[in-house]
């Protein structure tokens, strides 16, 4: 194995890339985070959180991106199932399903929910054809929650997909053969062995729905504010990096911890997407 | 002889428009350790997992111990498989693996830790209840999958060639442990591989396929002393398998020269195919044998050498203790009672379907 | 009955998958303007698209940043893979951790740390910067792709080539590369497509003049998004699906190395091909559209859908000036592009309070009158009106003008709508649209209760918040030019908009009125001025001439159908009824209580913004 050491040059500039725009920009944040406009410490920006209306922003945040990581999930896990039990020549068909839509603008793909989901919308209509009561959730969190979900399923598939299909088809037999029935072998064999990808799942879809702000901005009628809202505001409209980034900092919180539990869970690296 | 466990009666199955198995009918007796042999594609596996429940016939029923079982679930059926590799529950401990068929079905904890102390003894590893299963051997993690299964007192354990991921040492070791297993047991194996050593050390009856169709079933002696086509001949051991043709009763020309045999019933002028072990024949003077040749080829093989004797356009396989250079003149004997005599196929799928008289 | 089951679920994903996807289809070829509203089919977007230089510069730079930033991080990513597999645990662990921060990381902290980077490096945002950003978040999908591909290489093939004589290079290249070679296509184009779709990093990380296709479209909901935009998102779609299918459709017998390798090819090669053809076309359509320029110059700075492009065309044709025309959404994102001076705009049209405020920053070119005769034309009551920002009449020519108001459905409301104060009425909740941007929400509340619209007592102030918190629970959306399209499409009762929105409105759906409440509201100007450092000036004189032609007005008021100050251009009207509409046209006595917006200062600005992002989190 005398090749290894050389090699590990290779990873050289990449270490330097890595850390000129990953680490060192992160402890920007943090610089910016723990002082104030001329510079001096302070721990008021962490603060700032403590205000009603950040709370509010962050405790919304918290809730929508929670339900929408359950509905993923609920959605998710059946539907990989389905997939991973089809045509194996068709693995690499199946993923293109859930990343052909990332072709058509993500934006775009947000705001036609607009369309669909208005007060006289596609979907209404359709209802109103059918003389089913009428669907009212647009700019309200239930739409916000609707634009995770569909913006963020296929994280969560993808992984769930690649641990089912990673499964030994014995080992579900054996489980079979030793007398669990369908539902004791999915509990007590697939969705064990499947939790890595589970984990990368709601890590993948948890995260991006807790930050985001273009959601919560297209389909929420500007009036629901999430913790992402507020961040971008206070780097875009109010130029008040330091609170943004102290803000910023108390959202990392939430993302170590799902980065720690991910490390927990999947060492290898295995519960990946692709 | 025991009674009839075990009876396959005309399954059919195939995948896509492939045909695994053809009307396919096997009894399997209690306590009997019986081995399904074949080439890769022969429909043994598709046996065993149609038996284990894991494939579904699409004509024909399995009947167990007096019972029709064909459309019983796999955790409904009182048998246990051994899984090709292993198939262990990697996110258990062992003692949980072993544990797992136990208490499912309700045992105490009690009888469970007395069940996984027994089976880790029996398989030669006890101690080994905390460790996880990726952290074994592959010997070791096969013994575990021998011990889950058993600890359930099934009254038949699959093996689906079990040994295969084994190396050659290992294999040897881990099938004379089977054949301990089986008689502290005194339960019924149905041992699936397509290595015809393991299946002539350990069997009681070995069942020959190719193509969804049984070639042969017999003892472990029947079967290499006397196949009874080219597809057993050839698969069982080294043979010398010659096109013949059969002068009358007890007298068949091979290569132009005449050899006095012992079958009988082929009628007169018959073409057919002759089978000769390597072993059974003998290098004489040249004088002496039935028909004259010259070596061509020498490899010594430890205990034997194994010689390639060019006579009358053919090339025969010799395997003798005694070493004859290359190039020298030999005569070739071969006793009549060496001489298996077998009908000549009349195309492939007649030599798929075999003889069965 | 169980594989039923499991098809009307699939299906249903699909449909969720894919519905927003059909609906964005089907409008591209509506040739209604507004997406409120099937205007019947059309295939016009598709051919306006190509005549659009913004959306062909931003589709150009989207490619180009998507392109490049796959290539490099494909490159750094393989070698970091290649050196990563080779590192021990621990090592190896640390790289791996790493690598998961831009994959887990949320966007827009990754977005925002790397701004303040650059900010604190002194380094121009821009393309650079996009790239850089999108090369950091490309890189981690490379080595994710083509890491698992190096655990599966069989080490002993690398140290036969080597056994028979083969460099370590040669041996790499001839023996590893071949093997990973599917990971790190699939990297690529993994990279490729995720930088494609990103908007969040884009939107942090770019600077003032450079737009890709998000950040474009980001800009453009405030305004309505371009058809254009649908009919490009279409074609960049369907020729993505077309060409999987293709790749699907591949012969998929592994009978022969020989097939498995023609389904290599179009699996992944084919799709990098057509993306060489894309970035290719890119850069042919950025020649081409440079190549024609003659030595004339023209650049305009002008808000989206401020203009009738067949008018620059003309402008083009009749003078042979070149003309390069670039929007803008608010005063507030302009003000900062013309104060860097970063780029040299020859004539921009921003609105009175900003003129002020350009002024006092002496930001404006004196005009040469004797180059604007038409100026004659503009009717003097605006030239009157425009003194009380630019009090000479020196740096201004009016172009356009209205009221802030409020637009009703009839059939929606009870009551004829006289007042403010129908923005606060219960009976209206969730059928209420107000405009999100501070001055004008402001400006609504303060008329409400009786103040200025430049207001800037704290006490007053403190009232309008009051007000707007109080209202907000009432509020369907807070949007900008979105109130066209959902009053049209009836998703609304009541919402308020700028005068020139409502002739289109009433134009589209007939049940709509538009009204100045009597407490007043604002009136506004925009007027096209020229920039101290415009390099062309003359020709930008020569335009504001040629705008202010009657006919040429007439053209920009039927196309963006905002009132147009030009008397002459008015009277070329034929239809009576909006001729003489007071909406478009509002008397003196309609605007007897109505102000126009004064630049406040900075720290105002700042206490006025302070106050709105309360309204907004309350």
């Amino acid at each position: 194995m005398n090749k290894n050491k050389s090699n590990r040059i290779l990873a050289g500039p990449y270490l330097f890339w890595s850390v000129a725009f990953i680490l060192i920009p992160l402890a920007m944040i943090v610089y910016y985070g723990f002082t104030n406009e001329s510079g001096g410490f302070t721990f008021a920006n962490i603060a700032e959180i403590g205000s009603p209306e950040n709370l509010k922003a962050l405790g919304l945040a918290l809730l929508l991106s929670f339900i929408s990581t359950l509905i993923c999930l609920i959605l998710a896990y059946p539907l990989a199932m389905i997939l991973s039990e089809a045509n194996v020549n068709q693995s690499s068909f199946i993923v293109m399903i859930f990343i052909l839509p990332m072709w058509m603008n993500f934006l775009l793909r947000t705001l036609a929910w607009q369309t669909l989901l208005e007060k006289n919308g596609v979907i209404n209509s359709v209802l109103d054809f059918l003389h089913m009561p009428n669907l009212q959730i647009i700019n309200t969190p239930y739409a916000i929650i609707l634009g995770m979900v569909y913006n963020f399923l296929p994280f969560m598939v993808l992984p769930i997909y690649n641990a089912l299909i990673k499964l030994d088809k014995d080992v579900i037999n054996a489980a079979r053969d030793l007398g669990a029935t369908q539902k004791q072998t999915f509990l007590k064999i697939i969705f064990p062995l499947t939790l890595p990808g589970i984990i990368s799942g709601i890590t993948m879809v948890f995260v991006p729905a807790l930050t985001t702000f273009v959601i919560s901005d297209l389909l929420g009628g500007s009036k629901i504010l999430l913790i992402g809202n507020v961040i971008e505001q206070k780097f875009k409209q109010g130029s008040n990096w330091n609170v943004g980034s102290g803000l910023s900092l108390v959202m990392m919180i939430f993302i170590l911890l799902s980065m720690a539990i991910m490390n927990k869970y999947d060492k290898d690296g295995e519960g990946g997407m692709f | 002889m025991s009674n009839t466990l075990i009876d396959f009666v005309n399954i059919s199955k195939s995948f896509g428009n492939q045909l695994i198995l053809d009307e396919f009918n096997l009894s399997v007796k209690e306590n009997e350790f019986l081995t399904l042999l074949g080439p890769s594609g022969c429909g043994k596996t598709t046996t065993l997992r149609i038996l284990g429940g894991f494939e579904t016939p699409d004509k024909g029923q399995v009947i167990f111990d007096g019972t029709d079982i064909t459309a019983l679930p796999p955790n409904k059926r009182n048998l246990n498989t051994v899984f090709q590799k292993y198939a262990l529950f990697t996110h258990m401990s062992i003692a949980e693996n072993i544990a797992f068929g136990l208490k499912i079905s309700g045992k105490s904890q009690a009888y469970i830790d007395d069940k996984i102390k027994y089976a880790l003894k029996l398989v030669n590893l006890d101690g080994y209840e905390n460790r996880r299963p990726d952290s074994l051997s592959g010997g070791q993690q096969q013994r575990i999958a021998i011990a889950r299964a058993i600890v359930n007192e099934p009254k038949v354990l699959l093996l689906d060639e079990p040994l295969g991921a084994l190396d050659l040492k290992l294999r040897q070791d881990m099938s004379y442990e089977l054949i301990r297993l089986k008689n502290e047991l005194g339960i019924t194996f149905i041992y699936v591989t397509h290595d015809q050593e393991e299946a002539l050390t350990m069997s009681d009856t070995i069942v020959v396929m190719n193509q969804g169709y049984i070639q042969q079933m017999g003892s472990p002696e029947d079967i290499y002393n006397e196949p009874q086509n080219a597809f057993v001949a050839d698969f069982i051991g080294e043979s010398n398998i010659i096109p013949s043709l059969m002068l009358e009763d007890k007298l068949v020309e091979i290569q132009g020269a005449k050899f006095p045999c012992v079958d009988t019933g082929f009628g007169t002028n018959k073409p057919v195919d002759v089978v000769i072990r390597p072993e059974d024949i003998d290098l004489v003077k040249p004088e002496d044998g039935t028909i004259e040749g010259v070596v061509t080829h020498l490899i010594f093989k430890g205990v034997h050498y194994e010689m390639e004797v060019m006579a009358n356009g053919f090339e025969w396989l010799v395997h003798s203790t005694d070493m004859v250079a290359v190039g020298e003149r030999v005569g070739i004997h071969v006793d009549p009672f060496d001489i298996q005599i077998m009908n000549k196929p009349e195309s492939e799928d007649d030599e798929a379907v075999g003889v069965n008289e | 009955m169980k594989h039923i089951g499991r098809k009307i679920y699939l299906a249903l994903i699909f449909i969720l998958m894919y519905a927003p996807i059909a609906t964005l289809v089907v409008l591209s070829f509506n040739s209604s303007k507004t997406r409120a509203k099937w205007g019947g089919f059309t295939l016009k977007w598709y051919s306006s698209m190509l005549a659009d230089s913004s959306i062909m510069n931003a589709l150009y730079t989207t490619l180009i940043i998507a392109f490049l930033s796959a290539l490099i991080a494909t490159v750094i990513g393989t070698a970091a893979s290649v050196g990563i597999h080779s590192m021990q645990a621990k090592l190896k662990t640390f790289f791996i951790t790493v690598t998961n921060i831009p994959m887990l990381n949320a966007d827009i902290v990754t977005g925002i740390s790397l701004m303040l980077l650059f900010i604190a490096c002194r380094f121009t945002l821009g393309f650079a910067t996009i790239l850089i950003a999108h090369i950091t978040f490309n890189i981690p999908y490379v080595i994710m792709s083509v890491l698992p591909k190096l655990r599966q290489v069989n080490h002993s093939t690398y140290e036969a080539a080597l056994d028979l004589g083969a460099s370590r290079t040669y041996a790499f290249r001839k023996v590893i590369f071949p093997d990973i070679l599917p990971g790190v296509l699939s990297g690529f184009l993994l990279a490729f497509t995720m930088s494609l779709d990103d908007f969040i990093i884009t939107h942090f990380t770019k600077g003032p003049g450079v737009d890709t296709l998000s950040t474009k479209i980001y800009s453009e909901v405030r305004k309505g998004i371009k058809p254009e935009m649908y009919a490009l998102s279409t074609l960049l779609f369907v020729s993505v699906l077309v060409l999987m299918m293709l790749a699907n459709s591949a012969p998929k017998k592994d009978e022969s190395g020989r097939i498995k390798r023609s389904s290599f090819i179009a699996k992944r090669v084919v799709p990098i091909v057509l993306i060489l053809v894309f970035v290719g076309g890119g850069f042919l359509s950025h020649i081409i559209s440079n190549a024609n320029s003659s030595s004339e110059q023209l650049v305009v700075y002008n808000w989206g859908e401020y203009i009738d492009p067949e008018v620059i065309e003309m402008f083009q044709e009749e003078t042979g000036i070149q003309v390069t025309y670039e929007e803008y959404e608010t005063n507030e994102i302009m003000y900062p592009k013309v104060q860097s001076g970063a780029i040299a705009y020859d004539v921009v049209c921003p609105s009175d309070y900003m003129i002020e405020r350009m002024l006092q920053n002496d930001l404006l070119a004196e005009i040469n009158w004797d180059n604007v005769p038409n100026i004659k034309n503009i009717d003097e009551a605006y030239m009157e009106q425009s003194k009380s920002f630019d009090p000479e009449n020196k740096y201004s020519v009016p172009y356009c003008f209205g009221t802030v108001g409020i637009l009703y459905n009839k059939t929606m409301v009870d009551e004829p709508i006289t007042s403010w104060d129908v923005l606060w009425d219960e009976k209206y909740k969730d059928n209420i649209l107000m405009q999100d941007s501070v001055r004008d929400a402001f400006a609504v509340a303060l008329k409400r209760n009786g103040d200025s619209i430049n207001s800037t007592d704290v006490t007053e102030l403190q009232q309008a918040t009051q007000d707007l918190i109080e209202q907000k629970p009432l509020v369907q959306a807070y949007v900008v030019d979105q109130v066209r399209d959902k009053m049209i499409g009836n998703e609304a009762a009541i919402g308020v908009i700028y005068s020139g929105e409502a002739i289109y409105t009433q134009r589209e759906n007939s049940d709509l009125e538009y009204v100045i409440p009597e407490e007043g509201s604002n009136v506004w100007i925009d007027s096209w001025v020229i920039p101290k450092n415009a390099k062309n000036k003359e020709n930008a004189e020569e335009f504001l001439n040629f705008l202010c032609r009657p006919e040429i007005a007439l053209m920009n008021f039927d196309y963006i159908t905002y009132s147009t100050p030009n008397k002459a251009g008015r009277e070329l009207i034929e239809d009576d009824d909006i001729r003489n509409s007071r909406i478009a046209f509002p008397t003196a006595e309609d605007l007897k209580d109505c102000e126009t917006f004064k630049f406040l200062g900075d720290e105002a600005d700042a206490y006025y913004n302070e106050l709105w992002n309360k309204v907004k989190a309350s």
